[in-house]
């Protein structure tokens, strides 16, 4: 059995300050981690070759400037994983990624699982998952908690309001996992420096491809035009009463009254 | 200039250190460890008139000046600063506060059972957001008018928290500050007060036999006959008790040096490595002799502040001066010790740890060392026709 | 010159970062209060191949190098002095003893399970009257056929009250002193003679156990001497070399710990109106500390690469130990400070940190041997050879 897992990269919000009245996003720290539901659809992924030996085969959520998103996937349990690159591929939305991850996806051959995040932590885009179903006309569930793969088939519990239901699809099929869903395991040490070092087999499993050679320069044509961006209005802030118990509820009272106009 | 003692601080001094030997050593580290005030300690302080120490005879007390005060201080803490601190707590803090500001039925009412030790005193300034900055309190006191026609007295309601207050859960009274109409009011409030709860006692790293509670004051009512001091003068007041208290803290800095200087000195004589005591060392010679060197430094500082308060008059550039370094030498001296004992400074079945951990409370209870330098610095330039602002 | 980690080391300090947020910090003050090793994150610690950071991976370690080790013991030491504690003891000292002196059969069957974590290791070297002056220790070894036959004790032993191997170093010819007449042992906890007689109640790395072992006729095959008969000084005398510098990494997180804490309370506390970042006597806190740090951070990996380079160290790591237990320990003192009242709390971690740091000074060679050490090498290259 071979699982892909498509794996995307977000600014560490802990780095970064928003600034709604400046209209600005002030990056203090620039650090990056992985898409918190795309870690998860990774360990769904490893859990799955932990029980029936499948391989797993990482791609990225987007155009990278550089592959530690894969060298990641790989320290952690991946098998394999492609880096995609080219001319013209900058600036691909979902629509765009969609189209070439399922010409990469019918390059590898062999696929029957394509897990990857619901939504993404920074931008809470849920597109990827669906398109990308659409593209290789596969089965989709969406917002995944648990996910099996038994006899030919997909398992997935997920959410539907207040139940958990459990969904099948037939293999091949595209499911998204909710994050927080698992516990993303910790990346193998060996592997990890290997993988950095570039030494050993697993320097071998990490490869380049330009997307030049999976889609027409036509298809890089993303959908939207960016044109923007808007903070939404500051909070008004509230009035704060001070002095004795009865002044106090005095203020509190006049200021109700002056808010309901009565 | 005369550098010593009279005979009879001699003779008090004597009879301190025989009273620490025998009550106040054996159970130092039992209460650390299980971390219980020294309330059997207290009592017997109690017989012996330290619990009155600096007050009048007509109220019980033993009427000690205050050299002979620090002396008392300074003993207690060789053997425990958490005794030490409980005990300064009481005088220093609030029994001296009712005697230098009280009315006379006040001080009739109230000294007595102190000094006697049936009631010891707890001191509830500090809040969560004024701790350096006391002065921003926000615990307040309103007036509640009598009901003419008799069926309820007047009196005052005071609402707030309280948070740091030492001896706080051992405490039949506490002495609480909170805003009034005209400014900072101090307030005489007993354990049985309605709407007073002593609440959570706060774990900490030394003094871990002093009780540090937080006191919930909610509609809590005093009567007007228990403010200490006059509307307004609450601040005075504070300070007054905090340049006492200032004192007391060196002297106990100074207990605690000295005792860990001598425990470190003779460790030094015994320890062999290398084929001889480590005190043959030069490094170990030069800690032990720096440490010396500051312990006499503070040695006179202490006492020539207690001095000064003997005088009467206003001492509260020394009081800064001399806490903020005490609790420097405190800090370094013990630090200092824990290396010369190596490994045996650092288990909790030696004295010297824990001497260390109290230690350090020098440099934040009694106001921060900062605060202290801010005053000594504002009086430097005060002089010279400078305000300064903290 | 080229100051930047290489993409390893900086994938691995984000891995161990991790780790130690999520699964070390929310357990610190625990482990403190409950005086207990914690078992659980050593386990996990194994499982990522972490207590095995910088051996070779033909020998179950990571290959990560003396860096990488250094990375691992800062990031552990930024969130819980005492995980760091026990993991040190365990790779610094006690492995790695036999990584740098073991035989490919020593190493096979110790290093191995060592470094995946399979089991765990102290280091036997401290005795009641061998402190300091380690070579004084009187712990005996007895020749007896194919075997030797240890009798004696060690204090203060790190990870003694767990550890599956220790090392442990005896006087096999009393006539000679250490040149010559000393001995390291690999020693495996569960043989007959072997015994753990107490722990120690310590001021703080109070998630370590530091334990008195007791050997009774404790019988230890030859092929378990480490190194050569008599020359047992050399393999610990190298691993305490390389020990200094792990010290030295640990208290640059420590230091890390205390300068993040001191600056978040800074802006967020105010008194007498503003924020106690704005107040002069904060700022030189708050710089001093972090100068001091940034050069004990240079000084620390400047000799980790020394070390991964096969280049001289053992002088430069003497004074990683000496000034990196001094840094950390003034800065938890200043941050402990800055946070008045709330830092002499046991409801917030500083005091803690305050009371694990001030070990640094003392153990694996007091400052004072650090300095004799130090002057010692300084003056040997001007021809004068100083006794401690």
């Amino acid at each position: 059995m071979q699982i892909v897992v498509i794996l995307g990269r977000v600014l560490d919000p802990s780095g970064i300050v928003v600034k709604g009245k400046a209209g600005r996003i002030f990056v203090n720290r620039e650090e990056y981690m992985l898409q918190p539901a795309d870690r998860c659809a990774l360990e769904a992924a490893l859990r799955i070759k932990d029980g029936t030996g499948a391989g797993v085969v990482a791609l990225p959520r987007s155009p990278l400037p550089d592959d530690d998103v894969l060298r990641q996937a790989l320290a952690t349990g991946a098998d394999r994983a492609v880096y995609l690159t080219g001319d013209g591929f900058k600036g691909a939305d979902a629509a765009v990624m969609a189209r070439v991850l399922a010409a990469t996806v019918e390059r590898l051959g062999g696929t029957d699982l394509v897990l990857v995040g619901a939504t993404t932590m920074d931008t809470g885009q849920s597109q990827l998952g669906s398109r990308l179903a659409e593209a290789l006309g596969w089965p989709q569930v969406i917002g995944a908690w648990q996910v099996e793969a038994v006899d030919g088939k997909v398992r997935v519990v997920r959410q539907e309001g207040s139940n958990y239901v459990t969904a099948e699809a037939d293999l091949p099929a595209v499911v998204t996992m909710l994050s927080g869903a698992l516990k993303p395991r910790y990346p193998n040490g060996v592997r990890l420096i290997n993988i950095y070092k570039d030494v050993g087999e697993i320097a071998e499993a990490l490869e380049r491809w330009d997307v030049a050679d999976l889609v027409s320069v036509d298809t890089l044509k993303p959908l939207l035009e960016r044109r923007g961006r808007d903070f939404p209005p500051e909070r008004e802030r509230g009035v704060r009463v001070n002095g004795t118990l009865e002044e106090m509820a005095q203020a509190a009272t006049d200021a109700l009254q002056q808010r309901i106009g009565g | 200039m005369d550098f010593t003692f009279s005979e009879e601080q001699e003779m008090f001094h004597a009879m301190f250190r025989d009273f620490s030997a025998k009550e106040v050593a054996p159970k130092a580290e039992e209460l650390d460890h299980e971390e219980q005030p020294p309330l059997d300690t207290l009592r017997k302080a109690a017989n012996q008139g330290f619990l009155g120490a600096t007050l009048p005879e007509d109220y019980l007390g033993a009427e000690l000046d205050y050299v002979s005060y620090a002396l008392l201080i300074e003993t207690l803490a060789r053997d425990c600063m958490s005794t030490a601190v409980t005990l300064a707590t009481h005088v220093s803090l609030v029994a001296m506060s009712i005697l230098e500001h009280g009315t006379d039925a006040q001080k009739e009412e109230w000294l007595p059972p102190m000094a006697a030790g049936e009631m010891i005193g707890s001191f509830a300034l500090t809040e969560p957001d004024a701790g350096s900055d006391a002065m921003a309190l926000q615990t307040r006191a309103t007036y509640l008018p009598p009901l003419t026609g008799g069926g309820q007295e007047g009196g005052m309601i005071l609402d707030g928290v309280k948070t740091w207050v030492a001896n706080g859960e051992i405490a039949g009274l506490s002495l609480v500050f909170a805003q009034g109409p005209v400014g900072v009011e101090a307030f005489l409030v007993p354990k049985d007060a309605t709407g007073l709860t002593v609440g959570y006692r706060e774990p900490t790293l030394g003094l871990r036999s002093v009780t540090f509670n937080t006191l919930y004051l909610e509609s809590c009512r005093v009567p007007e006959a228990n403010r200490l001091g006059e509307p307004g003068e609450g601040w005075t007041v504070a300070q007054r008790a905090q340049n006492r208290m200032a004192v007391a803290l060196a002297a106990a800095g100074l207990g605690v040096s000295e005792n860990t200087l001598d425990v470190a000195a003779q460790y030094a004589t015994e320890r062999v490595q290398f084929g001889v005591p480590i005190a043959k060392k030069q490094a170990i010679q030069s800690y032990i002799a720096e440490a010396m060197g500051e312990v006499e430094a503070l040695r006179y500082l202490v006492y020539h502040a207690a001095w000064l308060a003997d005088q009467g008059g206003d001492f509260s550039f020394d009081a800064s001066v001399v806490k903020a370094f005490g609790a420097r030498v405190a800090c370094s001296v013990t630090n200092r010790m824990v290396q010369v004992m190596g490994g045996y400074g650092y288990m909790e079945d030696y004295p010297m740890a824990r001497k260390y951990r109290d230690a350090r409370a020098l440099s934040i209870i009694g106001g921060p060392t900062e605060l202290h330098d801010i005053r000594v610095a504002q009086r430097i330039f005060a002089d010279l026709d400078l305000e300064i602002a903290p | 010159m080229d100051f930047t980690f290489s993409p390893e080391h900086i994938a691995l300090r984000r891995m161990i970062r991790e780790f130690a947020e999520t699964e070390i910090a929310p357990i610190a003050a625990e482990l403190d209060r409950e005086h207990r090793v914690p078992f659980e994150v050593l386990r996990k610690l194994g499982e990522i191949g972490l207590l095995g950071v910088c051996f070779p991976q033909e020998y179950g370690g990571m290959g990560a190098g003396e860096m990488g080790y250094c990375i691992l013991m800062e990031e552990l030491g930024r969130v819980c002095t005492s995980t760091g504690t026990n993991v040190g003891a365990h790779i610094g000292i006690g492995a790695m003893a036999i990584h740098l002196d073991g035989t490919p059969e020593q190493k096979e069957k110790y290093l191995t399970p060592l470094a995946r974590g399979e089991k765990i290791a102290a280091f036997g070297l401290t005795e009641s009257g061998a402190g300091s002056d380690a070579a004084s220790v009187r712990t005996r070894a007895v020749r007896e056929g194919d075997s030797w036959i240890l009798d004696g004790s060690k204090v203060f032993i790190t990870n003694g009250g767990y550890a599956d191997i220790v090392t442990v170093m005896a006087v096999t010819d009393p006539t000679l002193g250490a040149r010559g007449g000393i001995t390291a042992f690999i020693v495996e906890t569960d043989w007959e003679g072997f015994s753990v007689a107490r722990e120690e109640d310590k001021m703080g790395i109070r998630g370590t156990s530091t334990a008195e072992l007791v050997f009774e006729e404790l019988r230890v095959p030859h092929e378990n001497v480490l190194g050569k008969v008599g020359e047992g000084f050399i393999p610990f005398m190298k691993s305490l070399d390389m020990g200094r510098l792990t010290l030295g990494a640990a208290c640059v997180g420590g230091a890390q710990m205390a300068l993040e804490t001191a600056v978040r309370w800074a802006k967020t506390r105010k008194q007498f109106g503003v924020e106690l970042a704005h107040k002069q006597s904060v700022q030189w806190k708050i710089a001093n500390m972090a100068t001091e740090l940034e050069a004990l951070r240079s000084l620390v990996y400047r000799v980790a690469w020394l070390v991964d380079t096969g280049q001289p160290f053992s002088q430069l790591a003497a004074m990683c130990k000496l000034y990196g237990s001094e840094v950390a320990s003034r800065a938890i003192d200043t941050a402990l400070q800055i946070h008045g009242g709330l830092g002499f709390s046991r409801d917030f971690p500083l005091e803690r940190g305050f009371r694990d740091a001030r070990i640094g000074e003392i153990y694996e060679g007091t400052s004072e041997i650090q300095r004799i050490v130090i002057a010692s090498n300084i003056f040997r290259e001007h021809g004068v050879r100083i006794r401690p």
